[in-house]
């Protein structure tokens, strides 16, 4: 039975409740009616059923997409929480003023606008002009097109990520480090484990949850990629992904659908595969690591 | 012939009189939302755009025009949510290719009755073929031709010194250029960027063998309009041309930084890419010119052309947008718009003034345009599904790669863009 008691508490959510109502759930559910309709946003819109779903699926776009993300997220993830890792434990080996001044250099990607990131790369990619050919010109080597080859595209686009994102990751997993008893590197000490066992041994297992929590946040992420490939591609909303679509990402596709095409039926049915598909991932995460927290 | 004065006394008349017309509601505060291109809402651009604007309202006091600039995409999704919200901006610029998105999207008022109540000598001051442009159907006109453009031929003098080809003898054909192409190669620069990138420069190429009703589609049957034979060819050339190509794209900064820095030949474009050469021209030493687009043939000429145009949106205030966007589009604002730009638009009174025809930028455009094939006709017809975009470049790319051979990929071609069309 409702107890008037909590009136007080309840009259003190609504606000957040209202807000939330309307800005996240509200458009949550007339997108997902609108998923079932051919919309192009001004015209009266027409029930198509499942349709929208059943077009999003069988076009070749979806698939080339699809296989992108799954080949993204494969290296991006472990790739970036590895340099993250890494990076953590230089800063970590530092004290006072350097450990700072490192923390600083190498978070300074994550506040840099993504557009300015991409722009940056664009440049370090250019051919024969760009930072990196001319190095390798320095050694006779010949210059690479990054961002028109489809061998090197998928590489080019994860070396960005991995730039932009390991900072962000590296605070997070140093900040776990920080939480390390220090005790426990004195008795593996005493007992003549090396720097290598330290981190197997001790710091890796300790930073368990921290590491959970980076990859479920890094694969997030990942399965929602849109403004780097985005800006390294040039792309607009007629036009997009680059080279035989190397980089056409999901995101891509479904604004590409509804701004580029007005098929904004199309776009939110593409929005809850991915919804669905973003869902299902994580809950198999927390899953697995309830499995491997079981006794 | 009706001198520039009397035109423009008629077309005073005109707007007067229909602000009349418009009874008292002309004399109530009225605030005019107005879109333009990011480019035309900066530097000389913007102070010659406030200038229309400061000298419209000398007649009408009581409007007043805020001026926005907008890059591409923002205008067409601002102007696509605009419509769905009911908050359109008043008077408005886009490109044809996506007029018949904004026709559907219900953005652009039918302009046809204001247009025809304006003076005989407005009306024809415009390029026919452009009002037909925007003109679908009878008694429908969705937009004022505005600015426009003809791709042509940068090309870096320096590059070809270097490489051993004579700038001062015309390319004759494909064959010709290729074989320039190759010299430069051979002297370590690069010759063209990849034409396979954008939509744009596919088309650029297909010109140079193909007649403008063997490109675009027809929205009645869904069907591409792509002559299959000639399209082989225009693969052929891109297979031809890949050794040579900067893999940059025509639209990269980094396709211009190339040029700038003596790195790449040849540049296909538009004139907006002029201000930044001319500008390296006298800072660095950038030694260019431009040449029309080579066709297949001797005397045959590539080049893609497009158009933008001022819209009205269909609103309250649509009466006096239109009176703005009149003014605006009137001759005598067009010649000041062409001189300021050296950019060529809509007005064929404009550009045969003397004064912009014998502007070197306006003249190549001028034969650009002539020779060139519309970017995605028809206007204001159908909605090309973005399909059609990245199955021109995705199967491009492929024949250029070797993935199949240009005979087969222009029958895949053929086969692909009509089933998108059909939308599959």
């Amino acid at each position: 039975m409702f107890d008037k008691k909590h009136i007080p508490h309840l009259l003190m959510v609504f606000p957040f409740l209202a807000l939330f109502a309307v800005f996240f759930l509200y458009p949550i559910v007339s997108g997902f009616v609108y998923s079932f309709y051919d919309w192009n946003a001004t015209t009266t819109s027409r029930f198509v059923g499942l349709a929208n779903y059943q077009r999003i699926v069988h076009s070749r776009d979806f698939s080339k997409a699809m296989w992108n993300l799954g080949s993204y997220i494969i290296i991006t993830v472990p790739v970036g929480i590895a340099v993250a890792f890494c990076l953590a434990l230089l800063v970590d080996s530092f004290k006072g003023f350097w450990q700072n001044f490192f923390r600083s250099i190498f978070f300074m990607p994550v506040v840099l606008p993504m557009f300015l990131a991409a722009t940056i790369w664009r440049w370090i990619y250019t051919p024969n002009i760009g930072l990196l050919n001319t190095t390798r010109g320095f050694f006779g080597l010949p210059s690479v097109q990054f961002l028109n080859d489809t061998s090197t595209m998928l590489y080019s686009l994860i070396a960005v990520d991995v730039w932009v994102s390991a900072g962000f990751n590296m605070v997070i997993i140093l900040a776990g480090m920080k939480n390390i008893p220090r005790q426990y590197y004195e008795a593996a000490r005493l007992d003549g484990a090396s720097k290598l066992q330290e981190i197997f041994y001790i710091t890796i297992p300790m930073l368990y949850p921290v590491l959970f929590f980076v990859t479920t946040y890094g694969v997030i992420s990942a399965l929602q990629v849109f403004d780097t490939p985005w800006l390294l591609t040039g792309s607009s909303f007629s036009q997009y992904g680059g080279r035989q679509n190397a980089l056409l990402f999901p995101v891509m596709d479904m604004m590409g659908r509804g701004f580029g095409e007005l098929k904004f039926g199309q776009a939110a049915a593409y929005g809850f595969i991915l919804t669905t598909v973003i869902v299902s991932v994580t809950a198999v995460m927390f899953a697995l690591r309830k499995k491997g927290h079981q006794p | 012939m009706i001198s520039t004065r009397y035109m423009h006394a008629a077309c005073a008349l005109a707007l007067a009189t229909a602000a009349t017309i418009s009874g008292a509601r002309a004399q109530e505060p009225v605030t005019l939302e107005y879109w333009v291109y990011s480019d035309f809402a900066q530097g000389e651009a913007l102070k010659l755009q406030q200038a229309f604007i400061e000298e419209f309202r000398k007649t009408h006091p009581n409007v007043t025009i805020n001026i926005s600039g907008k890059g591409d995409d923002d205008l067409t999704t601002g102007q696509v949510t605009g419509a769905a919200s009911g908050n359109l901006p008043d008077v408005f610029m886009n490109g044809v290719n996506v007029g018949a998105t904004l026709v559907e999207a219900g953005v652009l008022k039918n302009i046809y009755a204001e247009f025809m109540a304006m003076p005989k000598e407005y009306r024809q001051s415009f390029d026919p073929a452009l009002i037909a442009m925007c003109s679908p159907k009878p008694e429908t006109m969705y937009c004022l031709p505005y600015t426009g453009y003809g791709s042509f031929m940068f090309r870096n003098l320096t590059v070809l010194k270097d490489a051993g080809v004579d700038a001062a003898a015309p390319i004759k054909d494909w064959a010709d250029w290729l074989s320039q192409m190759e010299k430069v190669k051979a002297s370590g620069k690069y010759a063209v960027p990849d034409q396979t990138q954008a939509w744009q420069s596919i088309v650029d190429t297909y010109s140079g063998v193909a007649t403008p009703d063997e490109w675009g589609a027809d929205f009645e049957t869904k069907k591409t309009k792509v002559n299959e034979a000639k399209y082989a060819q225009t693969l052929q050339m891109f297979v031809d041309m890949q050794p040579y190509t900067s893999g940059t794209s025509r639209n990269d900064q980094a396709t211009k930084d190339l040029f700038i820095s003596n790195q790449l030949a040849f540049h296909l474009v538009g004139p907006w890419v002029n201000p930044t050469y001319a500008e390296a021209a006298k800072t660095s030493g950038l030694k260019y010119d431009y040449v029309l687009v080579p066709g297949k043939a001797e005397g045959d000429y590539g080049g893609i052309k497009g158009y933008e145009f001022i819209g009205v949106a269909p609103n309250k205030n649509a009466q006096v947008a239109f009176e703005f966007a009149a003014y605006v589009t009137a001759k005598e604002q067009m010649l000041r718009w062409a001189k300021l730009l050296s950019r060529y638009n809509a007005s064929a009174a404009a550009m045969a003034d003397p004064s912009v025809a014998s502007d070197p930028l306006i003249a190549i455009t001028n034969k650009a345009a002539a020779n060139a094939i519309d970017g995605m006709p028809p206007y204001f017809k159908g909605a090309y599904p973005n399909c059609y975009r990245s199955i021109l470049t995705d199967n491009a790319q492929t024949v250029a790669d070797g993935g199949v051979t240009p005979q087969d990929g222009a029958k895949e071609l053929v086969e692909e863009l009509n089933e998108c069309l059909a939308g599959g």
